[in-house]
């Protein structure tokens, strides 16, 4: 992902639960003064979780610094909900990111094959219909400002689904500007 | 990085555009051809209708020294049949043809062939001529039809025999060929796309946005099964098990 990118930055940022293999006394700090062991389990963001599971120290066991594991956001409980009914689900709650996260999961649980096909098929099922829900929404401009019903679908779309929102919207509106524009001259 | 400025035409943009279109005009007082960048336009000889570029006919008509006549395929009867066609329930993936285009005038390029020269150019919409002229085809919507309908319709209403009547079909049409368009979201993927023959440049407009997001989004998330899949394939290419195909010079060029 791009080193500028905001959205980059911020999808980096979310956290996902490690596990340390040993015992790093020097990285106290994080886990509030307390000495890491090993077993210690902590919420650490991506960017650093993704760099002591990928770095191996050198010495005698070859493991790994920290085992990464999936972050609750993409655990069974939200998959299955998310077969349910794609769209009742408050991705928001889950990860402001939830598309981006689900990505860097994908680039770094490369092994589990099955794991990856069985995300990649929910993200495709749930992205589309929740954006085909977002193109329904968007036209209807009187109904999303009052709230209503439908408060509670967009006040669940995560970041990039805001973003699909707002192209959608905005598409419609500059036509309509335009038309009444070109009336008045 | 984010990009604020959209990429493509905004529909501010296709409406701006719409005004280089030709569109007749039958002229109440004399003038001459005008030298514009682009070439002269036509001498104004009144009565006889003359060709004239959009902006140049909607300011003559606001000073009141020329009256537009409206393209044929701008009447309700041509209208009302476009609209039976869109309506129809055996075209309900299709949208209504856009103007045939003119014959091709020129064959393979060769030595010394005119293959570039001005005259042997063909044009496709939205540079297409006679769009809007009193030559256009009366059963297609060209390009700007939308923008151009609007235009005349707001302007020149008087030039028109049924103004309210060619409104309301304009509206209709473009709602039923919006939600044409946005039955077919539901086909859109990372590989595939949806068929949009006949499609106009203020709708395409309207739907850019949503239909970049949506392809952009499907895309990223494809990306780690793209790359591990033409990963495997290198491997066994280079493992001499791989069949070696063509497809993936295409690939590669994908952006």
């Amino acid at each position: 992902m791009a080193y500028y990118n905001p959205e980059a930055i911020l999808t980096d940022a979310q956290k996902a639960p490690c596990t340390f293999e040993l015992a790093v006394p020097g990285l106290a700090p994080l886990n509030n003064g307390s000495a890491i062991e090993h077993g210690t389990k902590l919420d650490l963001p991506l960017w650093m979780a993704e760099m002591l599971a990928v770095s191996k120290p050198a010495g005698p066991s070859s493991t790994s610094l920290a085992s990464l594991d999936m972050p609750p956001a993409l655990g069974p409980r939200v998959l299955n909900a998310l077969s349910a009914d794609p769209k009742s689900v408050e991705l928001r709650a889950q990860a402001q990111w939830f598309y981006g996260l689900g990505e860097r999961m994908l680039d770094l649980f490369d092994e589990e094959k099955m794991v990856e096909l069985l995300i990649d098929m929910f993200s495709r099922q749930t992205f589309k219909q929740r954006a085909l829900e977002i193109a329904d929404k968007s036209q209807n401009t009187r109904t999303t400002q009052q709230g209503g019903d439908s408060g509670d679908f967009m006040g669940g779309l995560d970041e990039t689904e805001r973003q699909l929102f707002r192209a959608a919207h905005d598409g419609s509106n500059a036509v309509k500007r335009w038309f009444e524009s070109s009336s008045r001259s | 990085m984010a990009m604020f400025l959209p990429s493509g035409l905004t529909p501010d943009e296709v409406g701006f555009l719409c005004e280089a279109e030709e569109v007749t005009v039958i002229p109440r007082q004399r003038l001459e051809g005008l030298e514009l960048l682009g070439g002269p336009t036509h001498a104004l000889n009144p009565p006889f209708p003359t060709p004239l570029p959009l902006w140049l006919a909607l300011l003559l008509k606001k000073q009141r020294r020329a009256n537009i006549s409206p393209p044929p395929w701008l009447s309700a009867e041509a209208l009302t049949h476009i609209l039976d066609f869109e309506t129809d329930e055996r075209t309900a993936e299709v949208l209504s043809p856009a103007p045939a285009l003119p014959r091709a005038t020129s064959t393979a390029p060769l030595e010394g062939d005119p293959y570039l020269s001005l005259d042997s150019l063909e044009f496709s919409a939205p540079f297409a001529k006679n769009a809007a002229t009193s030559r256009a085809q009366q059963d297609a919507l060209p390009y700007h039809w939308l923008e151009l309908g609007h235009l005349l319709l707001t302007h020149a209403s008087d030039d028109f025999d049924d103004p309210d009547t060619i409104r309301k079909l304009l509206r209709d049409l473009r709602e039923v060929r919006m939600s044409k368009l946005r039955k077919g979201f539901k086909v859109l993927g990372p590989g595939a796309g949806i068929k949009m023959n006949g499609v106009g440049g203020m709708e395409i407009a309207e739907v850019r946005g949503f239909v970049e997001g949506m392809v952009n989004g499907l895309r990223k998330i494809n990306r780690s099964r793209e790359e591990s899949r033409k990963e495997r394939e290198a491997e066994d290419r280079e493992n001499g098990l791989g069949s070696g195909s063509y497809q993936d010079d295409e690939d590669e060029n994908m952006l």
